[in-house]
């Protein structure tokens, strides 16, 4: 089983503030990722590709048998993200994060990131 | 290189500080012109002008916008530029207007565009399509009045892949309705797509403490275009 925390539809309110968010992508992004749910992934860093037109974590994710499913978490660009508190160093290879954002339509192991939660706690959102 | 301007900070101030003063110019009128120069983003973003639907579509535009997959077709994904109308309505990335003399420039974030407003000239003949077409604009009291023309066909009118064709004309009506408050109204007309006109708004809001970043799309861009 993997290690989704929580996979659970929201409402049309959260719909809508999703798209009211900042976290715009170069494309469509309603067109490839299931804007009515959430998916909820905790895992480790392998690399943070901060760029343009989208910034990528990449994290492994462990199920309960310690198989490894690798997650891509895409988010906007650069200069949106740095606005909202990102930085270059935000993340580093190895660093535990919970990452929570709208699944693939096509349901592969890739989101449309919201928010990161640190291992200490700390709360990072994409949007402004 | 792709069809557009690609920017930087200091060539925009190069090109406004160079641009001759025109003979007979009256600065005292011009410079009585509102101000809306500064970074502005859309204060709410809607990547659809129509999200409903309804879309007064001719046939063949309609038949075109059902053919089209939003998942490869959008010319974004290849980095292209969203041209007008779409990059004023539905791209929430600020933007900043310099107002100079002889123009009106605005710089947008995203795919770091140069869009030019010709402040003291007609449209050209013999228009070059172009993905912003040729703007140009004058002062009605407090509003600047943009008429653009000379469009190529390759964008969509907004982030819902309504299609049009190089007859296409946009007039903007933009003026500031307060101090951290722009609204740009939009007449978009092509007969030869669209049964009647459309009218569009789109409201921003002044960041004053914001400068735009480079944004090189080709950096990481991991989408692939199929569009034509």
């Amino acid at each position: 089983m993997r290690n989704r925390l929580v996979v659970f539809p929201v409402t049309v309110v959260l719909l809508l503030l999703s798209l009211g968010g900042s976290a715009y992508a170069h494309h469509g992004f309603v067109s490839w990722f299931d804007l009515s749910h959430s998916t909820t992934v905790k895992g480790n860093v392998t690399s943070f590709d901060w760029t343009n037109p989208h910034t990528y974590i990449y994290l492994d994710v462990k199920d309960e048998k310690g198989n490894i499913e690798k997650w891509t978490a895409e988010l906007g660009a650069i200069g949106m993200l740095a606005r909202a508190g990102w930085r270059r160093d935000t993340l580093k290879p190895g660093d535990e994060i919970t990452a929570i954002g709208n699944p693939a339509k096509d349901g592969k192991p890739v989101m449309h990131l919201t928010k990161i939660i640190f291992a200490n706690g700390q709360e990072l959102s994409s949007a402004l | 290189m792709r069809n557009r301007l690609i920017f930087s900070a200091a060539a925009v101030v190069a090109m406004l500080a160079l641009s001759p003063a025109p003979r007979g110019q009256d600065a005292a009128h011009t410079g009585s012109a509102p101000d809306i120069s500064g970074v502005w983003l859309v204060e709410k973003f809607e990547p659809r002008l129509f999200p409903n639907g309804g879309a007064p579509l001719q046939p063949w535009a309609e038949k075109k916008l059902k053919a089209t997959n939003p998942q490869t077709d959008d010319p974004n994904l290849a980095c292209l530029p969203e041209g007008v109308p779409r990059f004023m309505i539905s791209v929430p990335y600020p933007m900043e207007i310099f107002q100079g003399l002889m123009r009106v420039l605005i710089i947008h974030e995203g795919t770091s565009v140069l869009r030019q407003i010709h402040m003291l000239r007609q449209h050209a003949k013999d228009l070059d399509p172009t993905y912003a077409g040729d703007s140009v604009g004058k002062w009605e009291g407090d509003t600047l009045v943009v008429d653009t023309i000379g469009f190529n066909d390759k964008t969509w009118l907004d982030g819902g892949a309504l299609p049009h064709t190089e007859a296409l004309h946009v007039v903007e009506r933009i003026r500031r309705s307060d101090h951290d408050t722009l609204v740009d109204e939009f007449t978009i007309e092509d007969p030869m797509a669209y049964t009647k006109p459309i009218t569009a708004k789109q409201v921003y809001k002044l960041k004053p403490e914001w400068e735009i970043h480079e944004y090189v799309c080709e950096q990481n861009n991991k989408y692939t275009y199929k569009g034509k």
